[in-house]
């Protein structure tokens, strides 16, 4: 479950939003490169050694996926010194996800870029790839190691933000307190500790966390997160506020309540088209359900391949490695965006993703 | 008189119908559960979590009989997984969202599972390979259809699939009366038929069954095809439920279905069924979950229970407790001594 959705808030960064704003502006006439400086026409990250570019993915198979990869491969296609551009799916082996980094630096890539799955397991093979000369550039998951020492750069999620956002939402909502039943993926990870890090800044003693610290774990499995949210319903005569980290699934599950006689109540998560049209269907039952999202984090992969280009090219390198994820939905304040639906599109694209709704809907065709 | 009576009475009973021992155990363990959740911890028992339970239940209830029904053939049903996944893909993903097609898309999960039915049958029951060895490979196949299919991930379950699986009638959930109507064939079948009672003893004892003129292989190769259709039956059930399934979401049944079975009295070497054990041994673990979720203790704690409930549940049948009685009894005299 854990490959389900490694990350499940994360998006474009203001920074890089301002990145593919000014690629967006240089197509339209900035000066041409020199042999290592920014390419004429191209994103400023895009310099003009010609390089071979891999993106290694550790388990390419559900939907998240299937887009980030098309998001990693759409930013690739910005930069024309990119000649030739490799896939590979390490299909949740690790061995396998090893091999693969074996063998595109046997074939000669000059840049690489890695969603390291398996986390540590995966370092030694970065650190090898990194020492043979090749640009190597892990992104999302932490394979542990130092950034110049063991590869480039890893291009981490902030997932600390995240846990801000959401605490920052439940302060303004229910500035006296409440009761917050926080659910995450499988025990022990990271991302979780990290989430409910963030929250805690923001958020005093008069918020009580109910259920397990420091979350109740759910393996992102809906059929577990079902079983979780029962049992949470029928100890807690008052849960205010659910946090998740990965709101699809929690579609099966919200149902639950009704069964107890009671409203839905506010959820803050990550964003997915299949939640934005649950909440649409059952607002009007539901006076107590609100809705928050941070947006989902297709677009990380997109700064990971700007800085390896960037560095295997000598274009501009991002000043930032990692992503700050922003906040996509909100049902009360509208802002940044309203909830958001598309209903005659499938209920897994993620309508926070820079790549458009249709054409994520036609990559899971 | 009366007694001599009484004991005549209570021994004919017992020849001709004697509640098996499976029965009695699993319920009454089951009946303790609950109290001890009544007690203990209360919300474990309220309607909301009921309602929560039942479904989880009633999904676990179907699998473990038609994995008793392999077990009683003497083999096992290791491709669980695939096979539920493969019907939750199936149902979810060919239809997109679009109800009309959700009965073309039931009809191809039910071939799919005639077919992975066939060929375990025909690998296990035909060319006598171990039954182990053979459905871990069929799961591998099944998990290979599953990738194919849906790339790894299954849409959205169709409305109507969710209203019929998820729903609740007359303050029941629906999947409950799909467990109750799926026990009554299978107990039916194998208690009321003379089919059913060829299928158990070429169960007990292929050897004589072959003898007696049986036609061993076929109801080994039926069993495995009866088991797949029940799978199938449980991942569209769960497809329902769950709403937005993943497309592994039968990996967390393979070892609860051999455990319900094994409660429920059945042997693993095979012979006789006890669907009802079965059932009720599912109640059992799903509500041994919920009590172990409403008692708020650590995931890892939770984990340990779960665990030892199973081993205690386990060790009643297989400790010979008679000789372990003996024992103690033959040693306190020479202590007294």
């Amino acid at each position: 479950m854990k490959n389900r959705k490694i990350g499940a808030a994360l998006a474009l960064s203001v920074s890089v939003v301002m990145l593919a704003l000014a690629g967006c502006s240089s197509t339209s006439g900035s000066t041409g490169g020199t042999e290592g400086g920014p390419l004429a026409g191209a994103p400023d990250w895009c310099g003009s050694k010609e390089i071979t570019l891999g993106l290694l993915d550790g388990f390419g198979g559900n939907s998240w996926r299937l887009i980030t990869t098309a998001a990693g491969a759409d930013e690739v296609a910005k930069c024309p010194s990119v000649t030739n551009y490799e896939y590979a799916d390490g299909q949740g082996d690790t061995q396998k996800s090893i091999a693969d980094i074996q063998g595109m630096v046997a074939k000669g890539v000059d840049a690489l870029v890695v969603f390291p799955d398996a986390g540590q397991a995966m370092l030694p093979a970065l650190r090898s790839a990194y020492e043979a000369g090749v640009v190597t550039v892990p992104y999302r998951v932490n394979p542990g190691g130092k950034d110049g020492v063991d590869y480039n750069a890893w291009i981490g999620a902030d997932f600390t933000t995240d846990g801000a956002n959401w605490g920052n939402w439940i302060k303004t909502n229910f500035p006296d307190g409440g009761n917050i039943l926080f659910l995450s993926g499988p025990k022990g990870n990271s991302q979780g500790a990290d989430e409910l890090a963030g929250m805690k800044t923001v958020l005093d003693d008069s918020y009580v966390f109910v259920g397990e610290t420091p979350f109740d774990p759910t393996n992102w499995d809906p059929a577990l997160t079902q079983q979780v949210l029962t049992a949470a319903i029928a100890k807690n005569p008052k849960i205010d506020v659910i946090v998740s980290d990965f709101g699809p699934s929690l579609v099966g599950a919200l149902p639950e309540f009704k069964k107890s006689g009671r409203s839905i109540p506010s959820l803050v998560t990550s964003d997915g088209n299949v939640l934005g049209c649950f909440w649409e269907d059952n607002k009007a039952a539901n006076p107590d359900f609100k809705l928050m999202t941070v947006a989902t984090g297709n677009d990380n992969v997109r700064l990971a391949v700007q800085y390896a280009v960037a560095v295997a090219t000598g274009g501009v390198v991002p000043s930032s490695t990692t992503f700050d994820a922003p906040a996509f939905e909100d049902s009360v304040s509208g802002t940044p965006n309203p909830v958001e639906c598309e209903r005659d599109l499938p209920g897994d694209i993620f309508l926070s993703a820079e790549m458009s709704p249709a054409d994520q809907a036609a990559l899971l065709k | 008189m009366q007694d001599a009576t009484m004991r005549d009475s209570k021994a004919v009973t017992r020849s001709r119908m004697s509640v098996p021992k499976g029965f009695v155990t699993v319920t009454v363990s089951t009946i303790a559960l609950f109290l001890l959740s009544t007690a203990i911890a209360p919300s474990s028992v309220s309607q909301g979590a009921l309602l929560g339970m039942l479904p989880f239940a009633a999904v676990l209830a179907i699998v473990g009989l038609g994995q008793m029904l392999v077990v009683q053939q003497g083999g096992i049903d290791l491709s669980i997984p695939g096979a539920v996944s493969l019907a939750i893909v199936v149902v979810s993903r060919v239809p997109n969202g679009d109800d009309s097609v959700l009965v073309p898309a039931i009809f191809l999960a039910v071939l799919f599972a005639i077919a992975a039915g066939l060929v375990n049958g025909l690998l296990v029951g035909r060319l006598g390979l171990n039954s182990i060895i053979a459905t871990l490979g069929t799961n591998a196949l099944l998990f290979g259809a599953v990738l194919g299919i849906s790339g790894g991930s299954p849409r959205r379950t169709t409305d109507l699939l969710a209203s019929i699986a998820g729903g609740v009638s007359a303050g029941i959930p629906n999947s409950v009366f799909f467990a109750i109507g799926t026990l009554v064939v299978v107990a039916l079948l194998l208690k009321r038929t003379a089919s059913g009672r060829r299928f158990e003893a070429t169960g007990a004892n292929p050897n004589t069954a072959l003898v007696a003129g049986l036609r061993v292989k076929l109801q080994q190769t039926a069993a495995y095809v009866w088991a797949q259709l029940l799978f199938c039956l449980a991942g569209i059930l769960l497809a329902g439920i769950t709403a937005q399934p993943t497309a592994f979401q039968g990996n967390s049944y393979l070892l609860p279905a051999v455990a319900v079975v094994v409660l429920g009295g059945t042997s693993l070497l095979g012979g006789r069924g006890f669907p009802i054990s079965t059932v009720v041994a599912a109640l059992f673990l799903s509500q041994l979950d919920q009590f172990v979720l409403a008692l708020g203790v650590p995931y890892a704690v939770r984990t340990l229970l779960q665990a030892a409930a199973l081993a205690a549940g386990v060790a009643v049948y297989t400790i010979d407790w008679a000789a372990v009685r003996q024992r103690f009894s033959r040693r306190q005299p020479a202590q007294v001594a």
